[in-house]
């Protein structure tokens, strides 16, 4: 069975990998101090007595594989335990995480929605004029960083126009800007991405051979020529993935989005770190996770990575 | 149209077709007045060597010159449309009525058939689109009637090919299917350009012969568009010659093959290598082509003194591993070469012939030290070069050089000719200063027939010929002796190709060079060789003087190879034996080694292998 025996390989090496990031990311939680004297730096009168106290008590005296098989334990069975100041950290992901998934997935959409038309329109009118338009524009958007777009949305379209609440979650509605802002940036790249694809794709012999047997265009282009496309874009995507959680952390502190970026920031300035371990790790989770389902994807596009 | 049409008009008629690409203001023509007619059940070949807007032509037929940013200048395609019920010109059809009759009444196969299937659709569903769309045929008719037609190009297990992909296919599979793809709806017109040139030489006759019978048995007609005149003569009623994009002569097979009337049609077929023109003689001969720099009495043919090899192979072995499962570990290996042993004495050319995949040009690289044998000795001038430290082995890479059959990818296009040609040069210490440079620079762009001041030149500036001249002299740079030349002369037009090969020989003749001529075209072998060594799956099979294998040829595969030529005799169609099969491939599992092969010896020199 090679599908299954490919589905088994990339799900082993996806488990390798998280094992690789979540031991790293414990390692490096640790190198930065401490955790008993950053717990008490706020109150002076801490004796040494109290630290062993709160050592014995975080488990701090075991060794480093016996507290990381521990992290691991907890993130298994979902049971986090408490953060140093703000309670249970299930709780705390159970709102974080869905916030930033529901961001994830809009902005992503709305990239996708723009950029795969819009492409396939540049490669078809190769040197054309609204090709050229589509170029400039792409640049422009790629030359943005990603809260300074945010920041002008905010100015625009919360305060000159008071259209779109500029922060919260309360309402759909508040989506719309950080998913905006987002998804534009990401429109960008993927613009080029989808247009040299096409054009790659389309110099093919294969689609003067579906032309030759007589298809309409629309078949020629939408059934042939962007599977084949498709392939090295949802692995582009897969890919930027990774940037794309790099990026929610900065709008979702522009935005004031109550998500698992604000959430990790919020850890790191208060030094709370089993809610920074966690959080960081399961924002590593997610990427391992969607480069995972892009294999996965990949193999259903492609017949030709099924087998080999 | 005049009333007068007389009653049985040509199926398609080309009048005066030009065809130009690029900007309307400034346009480029690549077809410049070419007419036609091309009857029912009859074969039209276009020959023309690249550049003669020949594909150009057969894409205006399919009207799909705009896809390539082309358009019909002037002229009509005039073709008789069953399925509008008219006479119409393709030129000027609206796209709506074009895709009615492509693939329809007019289908076409292209040369590359690795690429001409999409990768990401089952056979199944290729076939069936074209069906569905034609014959409106429901999901089951469509599937009944791609298996009759996959059955007709004499595929086995159709069955399974329905439901797989292209990629599991070789790449004669994959032109089958293309023709049962471009058949089913039973054209009129097929257009077949350079369908064989991709591939090796028996799957050509394989392939030829499927085109052949299918024509008869379905009445179609073929426009025929191919370089090789061998192919052509076998294939075609009637040839139209093309050059440059202008049209040069037309007429039947026999007429323009047989009795050309052009300059240039009798140049071309003068270049052309005939297997069997050689009979009789032992010794190399160069073309004789009308207007050519080297003339053939120039270059007095010697005789090969054997009294002591430039280069000694000992049962040279080179093996490639296939590793798969979870752990990667080595499951099968590619048994590339096999015990291979040879000789090539001073001033010879050995010529190592075989299809893809037989480890011809493994056995090249081993020997350059691009790649690492398993076992096995070579000798170079009596000196083993295997056991030698690395250091020492480097002197030797200089006096044997690779020659590469892409004359494009091995130039750095970002130097100066002269420079590419002078660096191993300099790598190898052979010169010192800039100017002994220039002056072997000039020298060496002499001697390959280029003019020396286009050192300065750029790869782009050249030609495809001119570019493996210029491979060849930056070869010539550290004064070998012994050239590896793997298909260097395979993507040459004919006449270009001739002249090189011309060259080789007289640079033979001058500097007493070797060649290793590595190779798939038996007819340049026949021209340019003094021995033969024929491998099948990394063995050799059979090695001889060229009039002993040419004449009397003992394996199997050795007869079986030659039969597959195309011959270059109009008028006459082949009676070959119907070949039948793939070309296996040296994959092998771990521990299952070939059996080394035993030779027997046919006469002085000649040996096959033993067959069990």
């Amino acid at each position: 069975m090679p599908v299954f025996r490919f589905i088994l390989q990339r799900v082993f090496q996806a488990v390798l990998v998280t094992l690789a990031v979540t031991l790293f990311v414990a390692f490096a939680v640790r190198l930065t101090g401490d955790p008993a004297v950053m717990l008490t730096a706020e109150s002076s009168s801490v004796t040494e007595e109290d630290l062993v106290r709160i050592r014995d008590a975080l488990g701090l005296n075991q060794p480093f594989y016996a507290q990381y098989f521990d992290f691991i334990k907890s993130l298994v069975t979902f049971d986090l335990g408490n953060s140093f100041f703000r309670g249970s950290i299930r709780d705390l992901i159970g709102i974080a995480l869905p916030s930033t998934l529901l961001l994830a997935v809009a902005s992503m959409g709305i990239s996708i929605l723009i950029s795969i038309p819009l492409g396939i329109h540049a490669a078809l009118h190769k040197g054309g004029f609204s090709d050229q338009i589509i170029r400039v524009l792409s640049l422009v958007g790629l030359s943005f960083p990603n809260f300074w777009l945010g920041i002008m949305f905010v100015l625009l379209l919360s305060i000159a126009f008071p259209i779109l609440p500029a922060s919260g979650f309360e309402t759909w509605r508040a989506l719309i800007l950080p998913a905006l802002t987002i998804g534009i940036i990401l429109t960008a790249t993927n613009v080029r991405l989808v247009r040299t694809q096409m054009l790659e794709t389309l110099s093919q012999q294969y689609v003067m051979v579906a032309r030759a047997k007589g298809l309409s265009e629309r078949s020629v282009i939408y059934k042939h020529a962007l599977r084949n496309a498709a392939i090295a874009i949802v692995t582009f995507l897969g890919l930027q993935f990774g940037n794309l959680i790099g990026g929610l952390v900065v709008i979702e502190l522009v935005f004031n989005w109550p998500g698992m970026g604000t959430l990790s920031i919020e850890a790191i300035a208060q030094r709370d770190y089993p809610l920074l371990q966690v959080t960081v790790s399961i924002l590593a989770i997610m990427i391992v996770a969607v480069n995972l389902a892009v294999d996965l994807v990949y193999g259903l596009i492609d017949p030709r990575i099924r087998v080999a | 149209m005049p009333e007068t049409t007389p009653p049985k008009a040509s199926l398609l008629s080309v009048r005066d077709l030009s065809i130009e690409f690029g900007d309307v203001s400034s346009p480029a023509r690549v077809v410049d007045g070419v007419s036609f007619d091309l009857d029912h059940n009859r074969t039209l070949a276009i020959v023309g060597e690249s550049g003669s807007g020949k594909s150009i032509t057969s894409l205006a037929i399919l009207g799909l010159l705009k896809h390539l940013g082309g358009r019909v200048a002037g002229g009509e395609l005039l073709f008789q449309s069953e399925v509008l019920g008219r006479q119409v010109d393709l030129g000027n059809l609206s796209e709506r009525e074009l895709r009615k009759i492509r693939g329809n009444e007019i289908a076409m196969i292209f040369q590359e058939p690795m690429t001409s299937l999409n990768p990401v659709y089952t056979i199944g569903s290729q076939m069936g689109e074209t069906l569905a769309l034609h014959q409106d045929l429901s999901r089951s008719a469509a599937r009944r009637k791609a298996l009759e037609f996959l059955d007709l190009v004499r595929l086995p297990n159709a069955k399974w090919l329905l439901d797989n992909y292209p990629h599991q296919l070789s790449g004669g599979m994959r032109q089958r299917v293309m023709i049962a793809m471009a058949l089913c709806c039973q054209p009129k017109i097929l257009i077949a350009d350079e369908p064989t040139t991709a591939l090796d030489v028996t799957i050509q006759a394989q392939i030829l012969h499927i085109i052949r019978d299918l024509q008869a048995e379905m009445q179609t007609s073929v426009i025929f568009i191919s370089h090789d005149m061998g192919v052509v003569s076998e294939m075609a009623d009637d040839v139209l010659v093309m050059k440059s994009s202008k049209p040069i002569e037309a007429g039947s097979v026999k007429e323009v093959l047989g009795q050309p009337k052009e300059p240039y049609t009798r140049a071309l077929l003068a270049a052309v290598p005939r297997i069997g023109s050689m009979t009789g003689t032992t010794l190399p001969k160069l073309f004789d082509i009308p207007g050519q720099e080297i003339a053939p009495e120039e270059i007095p043919a010697k005789p090969v003194d054997r009294s002591k090899p430039v280069l000694e192979i000992e049962n040279l072995t080179v093996r490639f591993d296939i590793r798969g499962g979870l752990l990667s570990r080595v499951t099968h290996r590619v048994h590339a070469a096999e015990k291979v042993s040879f000789n090539i004495y001073p001033g010879e050319t050995l010529a190592l012939v075989g299809e893809s995949g037989s480890g011809k040009s493994t056995v090249g690289k081993t020997i350059q030290q691009l790649q690492e044998p398993v076992s096995g000795a070579m000798r170079f001038h009596g000196q083993d070069i295997f056991s030698l430290p690395t250091e020492d082995r480097k002197a030797f890479r200089k006096q044997t050089q690779y020659v590469f059959q892409d004359p494009y990818g091995s130039l750095n296009p970002r130097k100066p000719v002269g420079e590419s040609l002078i660096e191993p040069a300099w790598v190898h210490g052979l010169v010192t200063s800039q100017a002994e440079a220039k002056e072997k620079v000039a020298d060496l762009l002499v001697k390959v027939g280029l003019p020396a001041e286009h050192a300065g030149r750029y790869p782009h500036q050249f030609s495809g010929g001119q570019r493996q001249r210029l491979c060849i002299a930056r070869a010539l740079a550290c004064d070998p002796s012994l050239i590896i030349a793997d298909e260097a002369v395979s993507a040459l037009d004919v006449s270009v190709q001739a002249q090189v090969v011309n060259l080789l020989m007289k640079l033979q003749a001058e500097q007493g060079l070797s060649y290793l001529f590595i190779t798939h075209d038996m007819a340049v072998v026949e021209r340019i060789s003094h021995r033969v060594a024929v491998m099948y799956l990394g063995q050799i099979v059979e090695i001889g003087s060229r009039p002993q294998i040419f004449e009397n040829p003992q394996h199997p595969y050795t007869k079986r190879l030659l039969s597959a030529v195309p011959v270059l005799n109009p008028g006459v169609r082949p009676n070959r034996p119907h070949l039948e099969g793939e070309i296996p491939n040296a994959l092998r599992a771990l521990g299952d080694e070939p059996a080394p092969v035993e030779f027997v010896a046919v006469s002085d020199g000649h040996f096959v292998a033993a067959q069990a």
